[in-house]
């Protein structure tokens, strides 16, 4: 009973608290502008060199995230700004661009608060532009195509149903099956910039590692032999700008070690 | 004539494959590829040789519609 | 220089200085950017370097132990190998001609493989073709002759230790 009574105290409190909130927003809000610098380049006129164009966004009329600012931008600014977004959580990819000098997820990536500097937005660095933010990783993905990145086996399961793992191995996948192939630590990698067409960068060889070590697959010869030659993995130079970067905390640079540690001591 | 830069000779080299490709399409139709191929290169025929970004560009760009055009499905083109 | 190709440098700079020292044409929209040595002739690139169908896999290039694990073994080898050898000769104070003289070649070959590595990086084969096997000759040129300097420093004088030791002196000797 008395718990009864104390909440829906509790509930008329919020209910005012919630009026009174919406009667005071105009005063409690005033407009508090960011810049942002956003670089631009339209295929539609493309003997016109790239520029940064600027935008001012009210951060409290505004998600927190650098995607919402986008967003926002297009909305009400100038809709012919473009860029990849889909899932605005982290989990598609599509929005991997260079903010603050950084590869990171537009849509993971906090708004840095302080509006006497301004934020630079670029498409990913060293890939080839197709529009504004958007990059071409046709490359990329053509590379990752030539890892096989699905299960290969000779035999059928016994129950054929499944292919059945243990606990164990199935734990060696959690860090590398994660990676939504972004593309940011590839970009980020110095070595993929000088060496793109061969080196495979770190998001690939990641998954090439979790295609070895599966212990559901049976190709891990023919997956070993595609990297035994000095550009495909051995361009590695362990900078580690791709764990740096990351924007969902994986480590390609362990996952590249773990396969040089296999080539050399199989 | 004066001897072709490389980008020049990719240029080039584009475009005779995308007439040559116009081959494959229908006899009837076989002009208007040729129209409308003459009409994309005629497009930057004033762009400066220097710009060498811009025609990479249009080069790659152009690559991807031919190989997007030269399919088998595509009958003809306005 | 222009404005805009200023502009294309800034944000590289905060998160990678080596960027900086790219030539104008940064961000651009086409050509993504390499170091680019001047006064070679490169080999055009396939446009987005894409060879074949977009729909394509990337095709490796041919496989081969001693440019893959072997090679990578070898440098790891050598590098691990250095720190005993460069820290006994220092501890001991000692000076054995042998020790001294696996030292100097341990060097050699580490440095060896090191610019071999630059040359794979920047003086790639499929852009710069045989402009590539020539650094990689100029380099075994390079190491061929001071493997006969080491010898000769082994073989009729104080050997490479001996020689640090001899310059660590003189400057000792200049500032008293």
């Amino acid at each position: 009973m008395n718990f009864l009574r104390s909440s829906s105290a509790l509930r008329l409190n919020t209910a005012s608290i919630i009026k009174r909130g919406l009667a005071s927003a105009p005063e409690a809000k005033p407009v508090n502008n960011k810049t942002f610098k956003i670089y631009r380049w339209s295929p539609d006129h493309p003997n016109e060199k790239p520029t940064l164009q600027e935008y001012k966004v009210d951060l409290n009329q505004c998600g927190p995230m650098v995607l919402d600012a986008l967003i926002k931008i297009k909305n009400e600014q100038d809709p012919t700004l473009t860029f990849r977004r889909s899932c605005r959580e982290g989990i598609c990819g599509s929005c991997a661009m260079n903010i603050g000098g950084r590869n990171t997820l537009a849509c993971l990536c906090r708004i840095d608060t302080n509006v006497s500097s301004e934020t630079k937005i670029y498409p990913l660095p060293h890939m080839f532009v197709v529009k504004d933010l958007v990059p071409d990783l046709t490359h990329f993905y053509k590379q990752y195509k030539s890892i096989q990145p699905y299960l290969q086996r000779d035999t059928v399961p016994e129950d054929g149903k499944e292919n059945l793992q243990s606990i164990a191995d199935r734990k060696k996948l959690d860090g590398l099956y994660e990676c939504i192939l972004c593309a940011c630590c590839s970009t980020s990698c110095p070595s993929y910039w000088w060496n793109q067409q061969e080196y495979l960068g770190p998001a690939v060889l990641m998954q090439a590692y979790r295609w070895l070590i599966d212990s559901r697959d049976q190709a891990s010869g023919i997956r070993k032999e595609m990297l035994e030659n000095s550009m495909s993995m051995y361009r590695c130079h362990t900078i580690l700008n791709c764990t740096k970067t990351c924007p969902k905390g994986l480590n390609p640079g362990r996952a590249i070690a773990e396969i040089k540690k296999q080539l050399a001591f199989q | 004539m004066a001897r072709l830069s490389g980008l020049q000779k990719e240029v080039l080299k584009l475009y005779r494959q995308c007439l040559r490709n116009t081959f494959k399409k229908p006899v009837e139709n076989q002009a208007n590829f040729r129209n409308y191929i003459k009409g994309e290169f005629a497009k930057y025929t004033d762009l400066q040789k220097k710009e060498f970004s811009t025609i990479e560009y249009l080069l790659r760009n152009g690559h991807k519609k031919m190989e997007m055009m030269s399919n088998d499905s595509i009958k003809n083109i306005k | 220089m222009s404005p805009l190709t200023r502009i294309g440098l800034t944000p590289i700079r905060t998160q990678f200085t080596r960027s900086a020292l790219l030539s104008q044409r940064f961000f651009q929209t086409s050509s993504t950017q390499r170091f680019d040595i001047p006064f070679l002739k490169q080999i055009p690139q396939p446009p987005g370097y894409v060879v074949g169908n977009v729909n394509d896999a990337y095709i490796p290039p041919h496989a081969s132990k001693t440019h893959g694990s072997l090679h990578w073994t070898t440098e790891r080898l050598i590098a691990i190998g250095l720190v005993p050898l460069t820290v006994v000769p220092f501890v001991t104070g000692s000076f054995a001609p042998v020790l001294d003289a696996v030292l100097s070649v341990t060097i050699l070959a580490h440095s060896w493989i090191g610019f071999q590595a630059c040359i794979i990086d920047y003086v790639q084969k499929r852009v710069y073709g045989s402009a590539h096997d020539y650094a990689i000759y100029l380099l075994s040129f390079g190491t061929v002759i001071a493997g006969l300097g080491i010898y000769n420093l082994e073989a009729n004088d104080v050997g490479l230790t001996g020689l640090i030791a001899k310059v660590a002196s003189a400057k000792k000797e200049e500032s008293k």
